[in-house]
């Protein structure tokens, strides 16, 4: 397994487009800059510009698309390229395959967060929007590690898709529409969808944040974790019947 | 002992309503190149797949080092190398970049490994050409470098000079000879080019629309079908007529009117060519033959020829 992930790296060199994609994540930071710049308010709180600029539509939508393009980035060259019947004869197991790529993404996805939270930090206390206090940027920082954490749980649907798929089109369409509906249930249910679930433990004790019914830690692990199960046991079918 | 390294007892495999392989028994012994020999879309990438276990069998058995590869994936394919159809590999990367990524994975310990399976097929280390950039002769090269990266003892190679230009298949071929006299490794390998698979194969086995016709050594199939007399005479009606009665054998074919061949070598040309004439038949020419490969894959296969 630890030589699948560190060949996982490898593949890697010169796909500039995976490095790109991590400028994403300084979206919403100049964002928040503009708007609260532009409304020229005096008693910004720091909680008020992280919202913003970390909170709200980055792992809403921004970190979901992402990670959905990167992980079919990653399946993408292996299924076009005929590559897997090489690698089954090596021989490698079909579900660390799979989890190599996962944890990808999941290392992926804590940085693209990391980046976003430096750049919050910087983005409000640099042009003297909101002053910095410890407590404001520890809370950003765990915050932002605990989103990096979860989503890619959240997204494990769209990676087995991907994976079962030899084309890019139906992998980053299912992305699209997976991320618009977790967005929309989000005001519906919860508890149904992995990228709702996730946005209700991230904002269940966020000050100033009020939900229409009460956050259920339970409810939203246990759905985040029957869709990831659920996920990785098609991939290991899908991947097997492909073969 | 039994040294038969691949056997597959009756494989079948069908796809909807078409049977691609049809009950297929194929030996391949220790330490010999096995040709399989058959037009394109024959049915020999199905059944590399098959003993390979890339592809499920329909009904029948494959065994490979004495053991169903199914099951048995973790013991039986360290020992194999092989390309399968078109190697694939990841379009970014060099072709070392590519090579040490699968000698990782296959936790290969030997240091230079990449380096000497580079040199051996001819393709520069350390090279700064990524894989899109390959040309099809440099791709199968690479192929053929991860095939043999960590010197496995059964090479599986479906048409592994494809795409290469003469000399580069020429090069390859004494390659694969090499590795079968001077490593002892056992090679399967298909193709639809006769001349490649006579020059190099020790045993044959002629497949068509799925069937195995036949399968034995070259050197028998050499002794057994190399040598024919072709007769070209007035009448080869009236020949025949004469060899049947006089010569007591009907071991011939009439290819048109006036030509006709004996497979029957023992019998005595001169005699032959007197008995016509006094039949009032003439011979305009009567020589001993050797019949090409090609030409027995024709007979085999009907008529159909090599593609």
């Amino acid at each position: 397994m630890l030589n699948l992930i560190q060949t996982e790296f490898m593949k890697l060199r010169r796909k500039n487009f995976i490095f790109l994609m991590m400028l994403s994540s300084l979206l919403m930071p100049l964002l928040a800059v503009f708007y609260f710049g532009a409304a020229k308010k005096a008693d910004i709180t720091p909680m008020q510009f992280y919202k913003w600029s970390a909170y709200s539509y980055t792992p809403w939508i921004i970190l979901p698309v992402v990670l959905g393009i990167l992980g079919t980035m990653l399946l993408y060259d292996e299924n076009q390229n005929d590559m897997l019947k090489q690698l089954w004869i090596i021989p490698i197991s079909k579900l660390e395959y799979f989890l190599s790529k996962f944890f990808i993404v999941f290392l992926y996805s804590v940085l693209f967060m990391m980046i976003t939270a430096v750049c919050s930090m910087l983005a409000g206390i640099l042009p003297g929007t909101i002053p910095f206090t410890a407590d404001s940027v520890s809370y950003l920082f765990l915050k932002c590690l605990e989103i990096g954490a979860l989503a890619p749980f959240a997204m494990l649907p769209v990676l087995a898709v991907a994976a079962s798929q030899k084309g890019y089109i139906l992998p980053i369409c299912v992305t699209l529409v997976y991320t618009f509906l977790g967005f929309i249930l989000l005001m519906v249910n919860m508890y149904v969808h992995p990228l709702s679930s996730m946005t209700a433990i991230t904002i269940k004790d966020m000050p100033g944040v009020v939900m229409k019914q009460p956050v259920d830690l339970k409810s939203a692990f246990l759905c985040i974790g029957i869709w990831g199960v659920a996920s990785i046991i098609c991939a290991d079918v899908t991947l097997k019947k492909r073969q | 002992m039994n040294d038969t390294v691949i056997e597959t007892k009756q494989i079948t495999k069908v796809y909807g309503e078409q049977t691609a392989v049809n009950r297929v028994d194929l030996h391949v012994r220790k330490g010999r190149i096995y040709g399989l020999l058959g037009r394109n879309g024959a049915g020999k990438t199905t059944i590399m797949k098959m003993i390979l276990s890339l592809t499920s069998i329909t009904s029948g058995e494959a065994d490979v080092f004495g053991k169903n590869v199914k099951g048995n994936e973790k013991q039986v394919y360290p020992r194999i190398g092989a390309i399968i159809e078109t190697p694939g590999f990841y379009p970014n990367l060099t072709g070392t970049e590519n090579l040490e990524i699968f000698a990782k994975l296959r936790g290969t310990t030997k240091p230079r490994a990449v380096q000497e399976a580079l040199e051996v097929v001819g393709l520069p280390y350390r090279d700064k050409k990524i894989f899109s950039k390959y040309s099809l002769g440099m791709k199968q090269r690479l192929g053929i470098a991860n095939a043999i990266l960590h010197d496995p003892e059964l090479l599986i190679l479906d048409e592994p000079t494809n795409g290469l230009d003469p000399i580069g298949i020429a090069e390859v071929r004494d390659f694969i000879k090499d590795l079968s006299v001077e490593r002892g490794k056992t090679i399967l390998i298909s193709s639809h080019i006769l001349s490649e698979i006579s020059l190099l194969a020790d045993d044959i086995g002629i497949i068509n629309n799925g069937v195995l016709l036949e399968e034995n050594s070259m050197a028998t199939l050499k002794k057994k079908n190399g040598k024919y007399i072709l007769l070209q005479v007035s009448d080869t009606a009236k020949a025949a007529l004469i060899l049947e009665r006089k010569f007591h054998t009907k071991d011939y074919s009439v290819q048109d009117t006036h030509t006709l061949h004996l497979f029957d070598t023992s019998l005595d040309m001169a005699a032959i060519n007197k008995a016509l004439m006094l039949e009032d038949i003439s011979v305009i020419s009567s020589q001993l033959c050797n019949d090409t490969l090609e030409d027995y894959f024709k007979r085999v296969t009907g008529g159909e020829g090599i593609a």
